[in-house]
């Protein structure tokens, strides 16, 4: 047995501003053997202590290659957020993790891969993007769709651009509205995969964002030939344990925090409440 | 582990529970079998009562205002910081002021008015949640004499047939909600009238639907059936009727004929009013008809049926009974009247003022020194915004209270007293039951017992009695307010009981009584306004301390709020669609006092023509509004 | 291996307890109701008291759970789990409540195993009573969680006159009738026998109070409970929550940190997923914004087929006391029958 609600102490090392209101945060365990130890798989999450007010789950951001930038990009949207945004570099917070199923990075190997991600949706995959560029030639072709409401509202800026660069990378990028200065496509993220030459008997494709765009991308895929099994995204739910005895995150008798929060969209199908 | 026996904090219906202490400190709630309103039951407010008292902001230690900042100070320099600028404000005639709560307990509230009384000498005397529910005792009174309850809570449950207008109950009072759901699985047929399509309409024989303020006159239909009735034989068969009744006269009719005759047959019949939205007068006559129904029935009186204000607040019955309202005296006699003056003058030792005091709303915006006990007025008042204005600009505001509330952050003077977890005293349910509160625990810091701090008020402006205890200020009460006579060595004992006030003081019930016709909300509305706009008639529960500092209650109040930052009205869904509005869009209301750009939620329980806007939102319409609750209004696409 | 032991030579073997624990039983209140609690002398123990509507889970699952102290010096802090191995028995339990407290313990046990709790139950003692007679509101023997126990107790005490036959269940209820050397012997042939005609006769007089879980279960395990029905059934209820409180299998919880000096203690607190903020995220989505979903899912955790196989027991003892708590009129018998008529107060 565990105390399994004791946190790790970790030092926020870096913070960068996305947007107005998301930050990445990027953590180092304050005792390095715990940092060693920390061995996570892309799509997992941890639970990050804001000491004085809880803890919240936020998916882990950066890529199990590179351990040293462990990230997470958080969007304030309530009182723990809102103290998160308000500590510095240095500053002390809580780690429990890692959790979750995480994605299966084995399955693709060899495979097409297509990600799908809309605002506030990508840095739960760009932990497997950049997992699957630092081991690149393991997979097939890679292409990443994004979006956002506006130019503003596009994360890990400077990322996209080197994707955009990248030869061994198909980058397309669109905004809902577009600002003066946007040179980009104006549109939502499903309007791009007319750009692209999609190959669905060979790939994986994954897709995180908005509920509503999620629908439409899913519906999208489904009527380009994508299985329904192949597609995959993540779910999102309340939680405070992230380990399965809390109960806020039960589907039926599932749990988002144990069985997810990865799941393809024929097992998203079978989750009944 | 200690389980200390002691009153619900919430709403009027006035449950107790087992506080839960390990250690000295609370960690939960358990339930009691016997208490005689609650039984074992609660409701979710109820189960999360230790919350506040544990996790809130809570007042430590005495402050005063120096130089923009609320510094930290001896109880010995704070109050007498105190009395010295209050005697500087009355020796100079500058007006000053005090205003009890309705959830201070009856000690708080007595000595609060005795302070301003015999101290302060003025009747500038009030509580924030007063003006809410004046109206509905004023209508009471005109018909009945007196405004109190002639239903207990326990008999509910045993009713044959219910008289609802509301509001809410399950959401305002869940306790006389379940004693509701407990008569109609036996039986009784439950009459709704209201605004809304509610849990409880939802289970009604009868749902009469009615616009803002017209309660009044779907009362006088009644009682005109009723009358009737009384002439001529019952039919012989009563039909259950199901579902909303539509406005059509015909079908309306012979519903509420059908209503009549249950009422007329029933042996045991409940009638439940809270105080209703509409302006002051619509809302006088609504309750004033609602009594005059009881009592052309015959219902008003009879054992096992009567009527029961629902007033929303755990002590708002014993802030009237205690008085601290700008024109009536202890027991909630007029200020007049020659035999109350003399009973106070003969127990205090002092000549009582004999003008009358301001409203409480009135008396926020012109007093130079205000003392507030226990209260939030923005936060309860209708007129919030304006009541934060007011606060802001008196020149010397005292402030007890437990929690670090918004009007405690504007004191010049900030005094630390115990929450109910913490002290001794007594609250008065909606029924007139008195119930003791017992400590369970220490008061935070230095926190004191807020009859104490009162009491040492009144001592340094030569109006106190020796109080060993709050029993000793109990025993003072039952000597001052006539339905409290002999209270304290009622409630001197280990059980619940509490004591049971009787209530037939001042009644003398007119029957025959017409409400008098008062234009009906709809005639506002116009084809350049269409619409009324509503302020619900509930009660702000998100920003009571009690919820706002639970983790548990306040996590829907502070998501609403987080997510709608200027609060939204609530539209029906056939209104939306009929104007093409989706939920979430913005909206411009335009009414004759003015005009408020405000997102739209979008409702099915709600009829056609009404824009509603939660009670915790009020203020960002209250341009729209203007001095009333209802205003005819335009809907433009913003 | 049955025992035995003489009424009179009880309160011996409690004192000798309340020297090395804590000892919890069912004692009045002054208010006149009944709790557990610590008791400080075996006389205040009284055996023929109902089962207190609170249940014992309190002792290993308190609704206000400290589970982490942080403690802050300057920039830096110190986290320590909080440890409570106190040693308690409790004393007058009853079928159901054993059964609720083995049904937690295994919810906590699953990976990853919750120290916190275990060190509680690990150091908890249930010495209950079987019930001879059943209780009013009951229905245990619906749910295989009494009158009698055959496993779950450490020591099964039935009342046979003038002594009690005493089960021993495990390795801690063992050494709990070692504690008494002395004041126990072993069971008579006859005294067995007894103690087998009083279940028998214990589980004959349950008569019609049933409760057809296995009926609601179907129905619930495949979907068949139609929306509707859900959505009458709900405005019958008045999320007050008091079924979580006092349900001896309720466990859902939050996690907040309470401020003290400078320091805050990290707390679990028991929560209800018949509240709405229960699944209320951030965004302000909240899957179970309708009452119905949340009641529906009430009733999956409790009585589906998905959670009997994963948890090897119903979410329910039958001990009744959703009924005495319910605010409105939506109680596990009320619910269970519903579904299985398929309507509601028809």
């Amino acid at each position: 047995m565990n105390d399994v609600f004791l946190p790790d102490i970790a030092r926020l090392a870096d913070l960068c501003d996305e947007t107005p209101d998301t930050r990445t945060f990027r953590l180092r365990f304050r005792d390095l053997g715990k940092g060693k130890d920390f061995h996570f798989l892309p799509g997992q999450f941890i639970e990050l202590s804001v000491f004085g007010y809880g803890e919240a789950p936020f998916c882990i951001a950066s890529s199990p290659t590179r351990p040293e930038a462990l990230e997470m990009t958080v969007r304030r949207t309530g009182q723990l957020t809102d103290a998160l945004h308000k500590l510095g570099e240095g500053d002390e917070v809580g780690v429990r993790g890692p959790f979750g199923n995480g994605f299966n990075v084995e399955a693709a190997r060899g495979k097409d891969l297509l990600f799908v991600a809309g605002g506030i949706g990508l840095p739960p995959l760009r932990s497997l993007i950049w997992n699957v560029l630092d081991e690149r030639s393991r997979f097939g072709q890679v292409t990443v769709l994004y979006g956002a409401r506006t130019p503003a509202d596009l994360v890990y800026k400077r990322e996209l651009e080197e994707w955009a660069k990248r030869s061994d990378v198909e980058f397309h990028v669109t905004v809902d509205s577009a600002q003066p200065g946007w040179t980009g496509s104006v549109g939502v993220v499903p309007s791009l995969f007319k750009k692209v030459a999609l190959h669905p008997e060979t790939s994986l494709a994954y897709v995180c964002g908005p509920p509503i765009m999620i629908k439409i991308a899913v519906q999208d895929l489904v009527g380009l030939g994508f299985k329904e099994e192949n597609i995959i995204s993540t779910l999102e739910r309340m939680m405070q344990c992230g380990i399965g005895k809390c109960n806020h995150c039960a589907i039926g008798h599932h749990y988002v925090c144990r069985d997810g929060p990865v799941f393809n969209c024929g097992q998203i199908k079978e989750l009944v409440d | 582990m200690l389980a200390v026996p002691t009153a619900c904090p919430f709403c009027s219906c006035g449950c107790g529970f087992h506080l839960l202490v390990g250690e000295g400190q609370l960690f939960g709630v358990a339930a009691s079998q016997t208490h005689p309103v609650s039984g074992g039951q609660l409701c979710a407010r109820g189960w999360s009562g230790h919350e506040a008292a544990l996790w809130g902001d809570r007042l430590r230690e005495p402050r005063l205002r120096r130089n923009g900042k609320q510094e930290s100070v001896s109880w010995d320099e704070a109050l007498a910081h105190v009395a010295l600028r209050l005697k500087e404000l009355v020796a100079a005639g500058k007006p000053v002021g005090v205003l009890g709560s309705s959830r201070a307990t009856n000690e708080e509230n007595y000595l609060a008015g005795k302070f301003a009384r015999a101290g302060l000498a003025t009747n500038n005397v009030g509580f924030s949640y007063y003006p809410i529910c004046a109206p509905l005792l004023a209508g009471m009174e005109e018909v009945c004499g007196t405004p109190q309850p002639t239903l207990r809570l326990s008999e509910i449950a045993s009713s044959q047939v219910i008289l609802l207008v509301e509001g809410n109950l399950a959401e305002t009072h869940p306790r006389a909600a379940g004693s509701v759901l407990k008569a109609v699985e036996n039986g009784a047929h439950l009459i709704t009238i209201g605004c809304r399509e509610t849990q409880m309409a939802r289970v009604a024989s009868l749902q009469v639907q009615t616009t803002p303020g017209s309660e009044g006159e779907v009362m006088t239909e009644l009682s005109d059936m009723i009358a009737d009735l009384g002439r001529r034989a019952p039919s012989a068969t009563v039909e259950k009727a199901a579902g909303i009744q539509s406005l059509e006269t015909g079908d309306r009719t012979e519903a509420l004929r059908q209503a009549a005759e249950w009422i007329v047959r029933a042996e045991r019949a409940a009638f439940l009013i809270p105080p209703t939205c509409g302006q002051e007068d619509r809302q006088r006559n609504a309750a004033a008809a609602i009594v005059a129904l009881a009592a052309n029935s015959g219902h008003l009186d009879k054992p096992g049926s009567g009527i029961l204000p629902l007033l929303a607040r755990c002590n708002a019955k014993g802030a009237c009974d205690m008085a601290v309202v700008h024109d009536r005296l202890p027991g909630y006699d007029r200020l007049d009247d020659a035999q109350s003056r003399q009973r106070l003058e003969d127990l205090w030792g002092k000549k009582l003022p004999s003008a009358r005091g301001w409203d409480a709303e009135t008396l926020l915006k012109s007093v130079s020194g205000l003392v507030i006990v226990a209260d939030d007025p923005p936060s309860v008042m209708p007129k919030g915004q304006q009541a934060t204005t007011a606060l802001e600009k008196i020149e010397f505001l005292v402030v007890l209270d437990a929690f670090a509330t918004p009007t405690a952050r504007m004191a010049q003077a900030l005094l630390p007293i115990a929450s109910f977890a913490e002290t001794e005293g007594t609250f008065t349910n909606a029924e007139a039951r008195v119930q003791r509160l017992r400590p369970a625990t220490t008061p935070p810091g230095e926190a004191r017992p807020g009859w104490q701090v009162l009491a040492d008020f009144c001592a340094r402006f030569d109006a106190a009695a020796t109080y060993r205890s709050a029993s000793d200020v109990l025993r003072e009460i039952g000597r001052a307010v006539p339905q409290y006579a002999g209270i304290q060595e009622q409630l001197s004992g280990d059980g619940w009981g509490g004591a049971l006030l009787q209530c037939s003081r001042g009644r003398n019930p007119q029957t025959q009584v017409r409400a008098t016709r008062t234009t009906d909300a709809e005639s506002l509305t116009s084809t350049e306004r269409p619409y009324l706009l509503v302020r619900d008639s509930g009660f702000d529960w998100g920003n009571d301390p009690f919820v706002s500092f639970s983790p548990t209650l306040s996590r829907d109040y502070r998501s609403q709020r987080r997510t709608f930052p200027h609060g939204f009205v609530e539209m029906a869904q056939d209104d939306a669609d009929a104007i093409g509005l989706r939920g979430g869009r913005q909206v411009k209301l335009i009414s004759v006092h003015g005009q408020a750009v405000v997102p739209i939620q979008v409702r099915r329980d709600l009829q056609r023509g009404l824009l509603f806007v939660p009670y915790a939102f009020r203020d960002h319409v209250s341009g729209v509004l203007g001095p009333d609750s209802i205003a005819a209004v335009r809907v433009e696409s913003a | 291996m049955a025992f035995a032991i003489e009424k009179n030579a009880v309160s011996g073997w409690l004192e000798r307890l309340l020297q090395l624990g804590e000892v919890i039983a069912p004692t009045r209140t002054p208010s006149g109701d009944v709790l557990f609690s610590n008791i400080r002398s075996a006389a205040e123990v009284t055996w023929d008291l109902p089962n207190p509507l609170h249940p014992p889970k309190e002792f290993v699952l308190p609704q206000t759970d400290p589970i982490v102290q942080i403690k802050r010096n300057g920039k830096q802090h110190e986290v320590e789990a909080i440890h409570d191995g106190r040693r308690r028995f409790l004393v007058n339990t009853r079928s159901c409540d054993v059964k609720g407290i083995a049904f937690l313990t295994r919810m906590h046990e699953m990976e990853p195993a919750d120290a916190s709790y275990l060190r509680r139950s690990n150091n908890l003692t249930l010495i209950s009573v079987a019930c001879t007679t059943p209780c009013p509101l009951g229905f245990c023997i619906c749910t295989d969680s009494g009158p009698f126990l055959s496993s779950s107790y450490d020591a099964q005490l039935t009342d046979l006159g003038q002594s009690y036959l005493v089960e021993v269940g495990s390795a801690k209820g063992e050494a709990t009738v070692a504690e008494g050397q002395g004041l126990f012997r072993k069971a008579t042939e006859t005294e067995v026998s007894q103690r087998r005609e009083l279940e028998e006769k214990a589980r004959q007089s349950f008569g019609d109070q049933t409760c057809h879980f296995a009926s609601a279960m179907r129905r619930i395990s495949t979907g068949r409970v139609q929306d509707p029905l859900w959505q009458k059934m709900s405005d019958w209820c008045l999320e007050c929550g008091g079924c979580n409180v006092v349900c001896p299998t309720c466990y859902c919880f939050s996690v907040k940190d309470l401020g003290r000096d400078g320091s805050w203690i990290r707390c679990r607190l028991r929560d209800s997923c018949q509240y709405a903020a229960f699944t209320l995220e951030a965004s302000g989505h909240n899957p179970r914004a309708q009452r119905k979903y949340r009641m529906k899912r009430r009733f999956f955790h409790k009585v589906s087929a998905q959670y009997y196989s994963r948890d090897g027991a119903v979410g329910c003892v039958g001990c009744g006391r959703c009924v005495q708590v319910c605010l409105g009129a939506t109680h596990m018998p009320a619910v269970v029958s519903a579904i299985r008529k398929g309507n509601w107060h028809e």
